[in-house]
């Protein structure tokens, strides 16, 4: 298992968001997070690399104890890398800086190979041609796969995407979309928050049903959208379609 | 009547204004960004301290500041006792640096968080977070405020003749009282004022077109 959450509450002051979350994620596996919103899906994967501290339980995330006495947070997220809803890419930055700086202030690599790879990455979500220009002159969904590539150059074990097209104009949402495909495809463990039902559907190898702060069911991609057994399931569902 | 012979100790007293006002926007902006990141930082002890540090000196009137580092410090510890000159540097950078602060602790909460978020994510520590994607954002939202402080710095710098240190000033009124022509010569005074102010706004105008 390359995550372990065991026991998993957080609570923001009297409210509690995550009430006891339990789930493991194997090598190579794509869990979908689905769910309402509010109930607790994105606090849920923004504990997985820390940047939600939890009340109580433990996460274990490639082999790192995330609340441990020794544990390195830092450590931890060059080996976990994240996507956000916002992109939050750096403006300031040409779009192949954006990529290099962890390998290099983080990582260590030096800047030759720091831009091979990045150059490579930028290759794989179809921008080479945006190296060298500012985010600003981006689509949102030029921007997301940015992101992805700024993630994917530290070289993490697991990615994290956190409702990666949300903010995204329709048009654009398929080009992100395949860039995740293909990084399933080729093997990488992917936990991701979404409402892509379709996403969920085809690449998910398990499909995570998320309210009111508890997992209320799980299952394959089939067993949740064909047949649902909870009837908060069936309800969320049905509201889709 | 000749008043070329009254022009030297006038241009003197603003090239003393110009250097205070140097030294004083310097050290003030190096206390302002050291504060203003305490105070925008996750720590308590450091924002408890940069608060404290603010609160007081912008509660006290520049002129106090300087008499009291004049006046008052060598009573309390003999060991500071300044020069006129270093005075009212000390106490302008003091100045400077509490109302420094809260313009670049603006700018830095002004990034959006979730800039933050990303670096954190991809594993840097605070520091470089801070290095290579806060502060670069940062200073571009605080660098126009930072300048127009600057500009009244060198106005509140007059007030360093209190303490008797011969500015542009104090310079204006050594000489009046020698030609007893106060009219043409605070025209002067306040004309060489504009001299040394007005670039600080075409560096502001300029760094503001650079952005655009």
């Amino acid at each position: 298992m390359i995550i372990t959450v065991e026991g998993l509450h957080k609570s923001f002051g009297k409210l509690e968001v995550l009430k006891g979350i339990d789930c493991e994620v194997s090598v190579g596996e794509v869990l979908c997070v689905i769910g309402p919103s509010g109930s607790g899906k994105s606090t849920f994967l923004r504990c997985l690399n820390f940047l939600e501290s939890f009340t109580e339980g433990q996460v274990t995330i490639g082999g790192h104890n995330l609340t441990g006495p020794k544990t390195n947070l830092n450590a931890v997220r060059r080996d976990v890398g994240m996507v956000f809803q916002g992109f939050n890419v750096f403006p300031h930055m040409k779009v192949i800086d954006n990529i290099m700086l962890a390998p290099m202030k983080v990582g260590k690599v030096s800047r030759t190979e720091a831009r091979t790879r990045g150059m490579a990455l930028l290759e794989k979500v179809g921008l080479t041609n945006k190296a060298d220009v500012y985010p600003s002159t981006l689509s949102g969904g030029q921007m997301q796969r940015v992101a992805i590539a700024r993630a994917l150059a530290m070289e993490p074990t697991v990615m994290l995407f956190d409702e990666p097209t949300s903010a995204l104009d329709p048009e654009t949402v398929g080009d992100v979309l395949d860039v995740m495909k293909t990084l399933a495809e080729e093997g990488m463990t992917m936990v991701v928050v979404t409402h892509e039902m379709g996403f969920a559907r085809e690449v998910a190898d398990r499909v995570l049903f998320m309210d009111a702060g508890v997992i209320v069911e799980e299952g394959t991609p089939a067993q949740i959208f064909e047949s649902p057994q909870h009837v908060r399931t069936q309800t969320f569902l049905s509201k889709l379609l | 009547m000749d008043f070329i012979e009254y022009l030297p100790p006038l241009l003197r007293g603003a090239g003393l204004t110009l250097v205070i006002c140097i030294a004083a926007g310097v050290l003030g902006s190096l206390i302002g960004v050291v504060l203003g990141t305490a105070k925008a930082s996750p720590n308590w002890i450091a924002r408890f301290v940069a608060s404290i540090y603010i609160n007081f000196i912008r509660g006290v009137p520049i002129l106090i500041i300087l008499l009291f580092t004049y006046f008052a410090l060598p009573l309390l510890l003999p060991a500071l006792t300044f020069s006129r000159g270093f005075t009212a540097v000390v106490g302008l950078s003091v100045y400077a640096g509490a109302y420094m602060a809260e313009i670049v602790r603006g700018g830095i909460q002004a990034v959006p968080k979730g800039q933050s978020e990303a670096a954190e994510a991809l594993g840097m520590h605070y520091f470089a977070r801070l290095r290579f994607v806060i502060f670069p954002q940062a200073m571009k939202i605080a660098v126009p405020p930072g300048i127009g402080f600057l500009i009244a710095l060198v106005k509140a710098s007059s007030l360093v003749s209190v303490i008797g240190f011969v500015d542009l000033t104090r310079a204006g009124r050594i000489v009046t009282t020698l030609n007893q022509e106060p009219l043409l010569t605070f025209l002067i005074v306040g004309a060489l004022y504009f001299v040394i102010s007005y670039p600080i706004s075409l560096l502001g105008t300029w760094y503001e077109r650079k952005l655009a």
